[in-house]
């Protein structure tokens, strides 16, 4: 480890922005360690207080942050500088790259093709379906799915994305100590172990409300499009994509339904053109020069070899999403008849159940 | 002078015999009860008193000495003054009583003379017969409970002067009749059944399984997508209490003091329903008085829950036992008592605290971290207990007005009826007497799968990322919808119909 990366993470320990960190490295002089740190005269030139100088001047110990990084290392968290090879390209965009990343998992998949999901904490049936199939299209084309790990949209990119084998990165809002939220913590132990999660806080560092539009830059940073599937004008996306905007990134949207206020931001975004209409991944993957081959599916399906009654349902379904009462009423089936049609068709993965008692193709 | 004579007292739903002595000597008036009486019991002095004064009978004017035998087990309540106001009376031989030895003697006074009614006269009688004891005289009131108790002298008496009368052979007291069950059996009481109940296939088929295999069952849905109503019209398609079941249940109410004093007899299977604010005593049963709760009084019968997740945590752990075993045992200091209870859990819950997720038209304003609190405020251990969770959607104004011909409880019934007659003879060796209380050796043995059922189960587990605690689950609930349908093996298709009740296990819950 070489004294500039090491003048970084002990910079990184400390409550200041990307921004007083490049003031500090430029106010150093030449040299750029930490026993340059503390013989320099940065108070005097203002950037930084006497007394934040002092309290970092007491912690300034090169051993203490060898030590450090060390046993990060042993917990699986690597660390990777703005001036290391590996960093991430595509962040030199940003105004305000980060110093610092820290991550798990391989770091080269952030150089790879991809595309970030991210959506409603919260989605409809209809959110949850239409985020599967364009992930698992995506994925399964080699392109890299990227997202925030948050419920809802966040983790079915994820999970799909996992279960059809591609690779994903999770950027997360607060430190490697506090992945956020706590039930997905298998969750980002798998993408770590199979795609790679980062962040850039330090690992002590909780999830505040600020943190989580500062990590949206990087997610949005990191992509080459973005692809919002279901999202109301509250919902925290809008970040994503004002960044995505703003670094010039593809946005994809998939409209909903107008009366449904979990689509409101998508439906708005497509009306003023700011996010390009997608209704099949192959709209998405045209711009990786990838086609998917998704229009016949509908057709495949009814090819598959499947008893009467459950050619039924599928031809029932094909209209979108029902109810379980209404569709055992259309298919004129027997209760008992009609589950067991409804487990066989699930178990070859060819309709979904959702909360609320629904059913779709998936 | 000293006379004893019988009376009952009651442990848990179990009679004991007590020996009422009476000593009455010379001496400065005085009354004293000894014999571990409470308070009840201590004031019988004042209204056996005045109920012999009132009755225009002869109150001796002496030391009186009541001792209630045996000596060191605690005694409650006021059944015992009619055996104190007949051992008084009888220790006088100008009253010339005769053959007071031979009754057992259950009732309280009040100071007219008149005899009133008390609890758990149906045990009482129950566990003296065992014992031998073959002549009785209670309460005319609590006459209709008793009638169904044959073998037996009981007599009823309306007040103290016909007691006396009686003993000293002037005149008849009445006997109690005999009655039959089968004539009090009355068919559902008009209202429930689920032919009032529009739509919900899903859910009613569900319930059907439940009450063929005594497996039990938790609903989610919406606020108002009648999940109460389902629950209030399940014990249409339980079948019919048999005597003895009746007897089992009608004991634990005649204790509780809950019993309907015109029928005598719980005949229909009993649909008990506490709200959540209810104490966990309230449900196990317990208390300074030890009286039966809920879940004893929900024996033989659905124990309903309404809002599961809104029942304290401690509450519905102290479910498991019970719905393990069948019994609770409360242990207090002063003694441990075990109650029935063998019921079947129906609980019902909203997916969330706003109740909307999920829904398609309604906006959930939940968290996701409350909607995760509030479903893991069902523990692992409660939820391997309940074999069927369902979806409930709500009605839409169109099903609610169809005229749709939906199959009434009579039907449903009997189709149970049949499933459970085969389930007995199944377990005709065993204590077991359905398929929901199988131990693991019997789903070996009788959950047996063929090659294409294991295939289907595999995949199931793969694909469907069930949890492995649902396998046994599957298993029984499957034997319950062969029984249903009169097979003699599971079949693939009886897996593939118990998968789908088992909503709660799959990702989008977790």
């Amino acid at each position: 480890m070489n004294d500039l990366k090491c003048l970084i993470i002990f910079l990184s320990q400390f409550e200041i922005t990307n921004a007083k960190i490049g003031q500090i490295l430029d106010g150093i002089g030449e040299i750029k360690s930490i026993s340059a740190f503390k013989k320099s005269k940065l108070v005097k030139n203002g950037i930084l207080t006497g007394e934040m100088f002092k309290k970092m001047e007491d912690m300034a110990d090169e051993s203490l942050v060898r030590a450090y990084y060390l046993n990060l290392q042993n917990r699986g968290i690597n660390i990777v500088t703005k001036f290391e090879e590996n960093y991430p390209e595509r962040l030199f965009d940003l105004d305000d790259a980060p110093y610092i990343l820290y991550y798990m998992g391989d770091i080269n998949l952030a150089n790879q093709p991809s595309l970030a999901v991210v959506g409603s904490r919260k989605p409809t049936a209809y959110g949850r379906v239409v985020t599967e199939r364009f992930v698992r299209d995506v994925a399964a084309s080699g392109v890299v799915i990227i997202s925030g790990l948050a419920f809802g949209i966040d983790a079915i990119a994820h999970k799909t994305c996992l279960e059809v084998g591609g690779k994903t990165i999770a950027v997360l809002g607060g430190g490697f100590d506090h992945i956020y939220p706590q039930e997905h913590h298998n969750l980002a132990m798998e993408i770590a172990e199979k795609g790679l999660i980062i962040s850039e806080f330090r690992p002590k560092k909780t999830a505040t409300k600020y943190s989580f539009p500062q990590r949206n830059r990087i997610i949005a940073g990191l992509s080459d499009g973005v692809l919002i599937t279901e999202a109301g004008l509250k919902s925290g996306t809008i970040h994503t994509k004002e960044f995505a905007l703003e670094y010039g990134k593809n946005i994809y949207a998939v409209p909903g339904n107008i009366d449904n206020i979990n689509s409101e931001l998508t439906n708005e975004i497509i009306k003023t053109c700011q996010a390009e209409c997608v209704t099949k991944s192959d709209d998405v993957l045209k711009d990786y020069h990838i086609s998917y081959a998704s229009a016949d599916k509908k057709e495949q399906i009814s090819m598959f070899d499947a008893s009467d009654d459950e050619r039924c349902m599928i031809n029932l379904l094909k209209n979108g999403m029902k109810s379980i009462d209404d569709l055992t009423k259309e298919c004129n089936l027997s209760i008992n008849v009609f589950n067991t049609c409804l487990t066989t068709l699930e178990i070859r993965g060819i309709i979904k159940r959702m909360p609320g008692g629904y059913v779709a193709l998936s | 002078m000293f006379s004893k004579v019988l009376s009952y007292g009651l442990k848990g739903i179990e009679g004991y015999p007590i020996d009422v002595e009476t000593d009455v000597s010379n001496g400065l008036p005085h009354f004293e009860i000894v014999g571990l009486a409470d308070t009840a019991i201590k004031e019988a002095k004042e209204r056996v008193r005045n109920a012999i004064k009132n009755s225009g009978l002869n109150y001796p004017i002496k030391k009186i000495t009541i001792n209630l035998a045996p000596a060191d087990v605690k005694k409650e309540g006021a059944l015992y003054d009619l055996a104190i106001a007949v051992a008084i009376l009888a220790c006088d031989e100008e009253n010339e009583i005769k053959h007071e030895k031979d009754y057992v003697y259950i009732g309280e006074l009040s100071f007219d003379g008149s005899i009133k009614k008390v609890k758990g006269v149906l045990p009482l009688l129950i566990s003296a017969r065992k014992l031998g004891y073959k002549k009785f005289i209670i309460p005319a009131e609590n006459s209709h409970e008793a009638s169904f108790i044959s073998g037996v002298e009981i007599y009823s008496a309306g007040n103290l002067v016909e007691v006396f009368k009686f003993l000293k052979g002037e005149e008849h007291l009445p006997l109690v009749e005999t009655c039959l069950f089968e004539d009090v059996v009355k068919k559902s009481a008009g209202g429930l059944d689920f032919s009032n109940v529009k739509g919900q296939a899903m859910a009613k088929r569900a319930l059907e399984i439940a009450a063929a295999g005594g497996h039990n069952l938790l609903m989610i849905g919406p606020p108002g997508s009648g999940k109460s109503m389902l629950a209030k019209c399940f014990p249409t398609i339980l079948p019919e209490l048999t005597f003895d079941e009746a007897l089992e249940v009608t004991k634990v109410h005649s204790v509780a003091g809950e019993l309907d004093g015109k029928m005598g007899i719980v005949s229909m299977r009993p649909f008990r329903s506490p709200h959540h604010t209810a104490t966990t005593v309230a449900l196990t049963g317990g208390g300074a008085h030890s009286k039966p709760g809920e879940i004893s009084l929900a024996d033989h019968g659905v124990l309903f829950l309404d809002e599961f997740p809104e029942y304290t945590r401690h509450t519905i752990e102290t479910l498991r036992q019970p719905l393990e075993d069948g019994v609770i045992t409360v242990a207090r200091s002063n003694a441990t008592i075990v109650y029935p209870a063998n019921f079947t859990l129906i609980a019902s819950m909203n997916p969330c605290p706003c109740g909307n997720y999920g829904s398609k038209d309604k906006e959930c304003r939940c968290s996701p971290a409350q909607i995760s609190k509030y479903l893991s405020k069902l523990s692992g251990p409660i939820m391997d207990r309940i074999d069927i969770h369902i979806e409930v959607e709500n009605v839409t104004y169109d099903q609610l007005k169809s005229d749709n011909h939906e199959e009434s409880s009579q039907e449903i019934k009997k189709r149970v009826d049949k499933a459970r007659e085969i389930q007995l003879n199944r377990f005709a060796k065993s204590n077991n007497y359905c398929n929901a209380k199988m131990n693991v050796a019997q789903t070996r043995k009788f959950c047996k799968l063929s090659g294409d059922c294991e295939n289907l189960m595999r995949n199931a587990f793969e694909k469907l990322h069930l949890s492995a605690r649902a396998h046994d689950r599957i298993l029984k609930v499957a034997r319950t919808i062969a029984d249903l349908e009169g097979c003699e093996n599971i079949e693939p298709a009886h897996i593939a119909e118990a998968i789908s009740y088992r909503t709660l296990d799959r990702k989008y819950w977790q």
